[in-house]
């Protein structure tokens, strides 16, 4: 922007337009993370399919602890990684701090709910808790963002979690929560990450 | 009546640095040159003129052994930013 000109109403507006617009793109979420996340969840859910199938490996959930222990890898990761790069923001907006606090938040709710599975919960009430918050996790997503794909999706996933107390075999269970991670992450994840390449 | 324009808000680049203030929580010199494409010199002194009117907070700290300059609007700036917008859509007719 060059030195002081006279500057027309109208060129007023443009220039509000204009940097409002460029300020917007740091709301946006390039929905990846909803991406990898879903494509990880129903390949585990797929995989425990195929090892009842199979028989690969003895253990029901052997896919679902490697997952696990891959999450814990990927967390101490990216922790050490955000506290070698000191926060590197150039800007600070309220839509990022408040999806910083939420996400501790769902992570802690997640992992108070494995530990039930692993403690005696039985894994049909366990994964129907699971894709539960997942919705909540979903519908918050989508409410603050005012992105209906993640809205929608949400309500689904709690009929998706409901079905899990009707659900009697270990491979349907696994179905279900494909279903959850296919409607309830990649879906939205996509249609956020189109969204987002449309408007930068 | 047509309402005045508030002459702090109605210069191209502090009006750009209120316009990107306005959405955001706080924001980086840095990242403020880099949107608005102004020149350091330029931009630093438009701040001031801002911070001056209390339009906006200014807070310097160093990073990493680097200095930084970082922007947030006040209440004020947020009061004097709507009351800017409604006066042009006084003046063109638009409401």
């Amino acid at each position: 922007m060059k030195q002081e000109q006279p500057m027309t109403e109208l060129e007023s507006f443009a220039i509000i337009r204009n940097m409002i617009n460029a300020a917007k793109t740091e709301q946006k979420d390039n929905g990846r993370s909803w991406i990898i996340w879903g494509w990880l969840l129903l390949s585990v859910s797929l995989l425990t399919v195929m090892n009842l199938h199979f028989a690969w490996v003895e253990q029901i959930y052997f896919f679902w602890n490697l997952f696990g222990l891959f999450s814990i890898a990927l967390f101490t990761f990216e922790g050490i990684k955000k506290l070698a790069k000191k926060n590197q923001d150039v800007v600070r907006t309220y839509y990022k701090d408040l999806f910083k606090l939420l996400k501790v938040g769902f992570f802690i709710s997640l992992a108070f709910i494995i530990l039930n599975m692993n403690t005696g919960l039985s894994p049909y009430k366990g994964f129907g808790l699971l894709i539960s918050l997942y919705a909540f996790w979903i519908l918050i997503y989508g409410a603050v963002s005012n992105f209906k794909p993640s809205i929608v999706a949400a309500f689904i996933c709690w009929i998706l979690a409901i079905l899990c107390l009707f659900v009697k075999k270990i491979e349907y269970l696994m179905y279900v929560h494909a279903a959850a991670a296919l409607i309830g992450y990649i879906i939205p994840g996509y249609l956020a990450n189109k969204a987002f390449k449309k408007n930068i | 009546m047509f309402k005045e324009l508030d002459p702090i808000l109605h210069s191209q680049l502090r009006l750009a640095v209120m316009s990107l203030l306005i959405g955001v929580k706080e924001a980086e010199f840095t990242y403020l040159k880099e949107k608005t494409n102004a020149t350091a010199g330029n931009l630093s002194v438009q701040i001031q003129k801002l911070k001056e009117a209390e339009y906006i907070e200014v807070v310097k700290q160093f990073k990493d052994n680097y200095p930084q300059t970082i922007c947030k609007i006040t209440t004020k700036g947020i009061g004097a930013f709507e009351t800017y917008v409604n006066a042009l859509q006084d003046y063109l007719n638009i409401k």
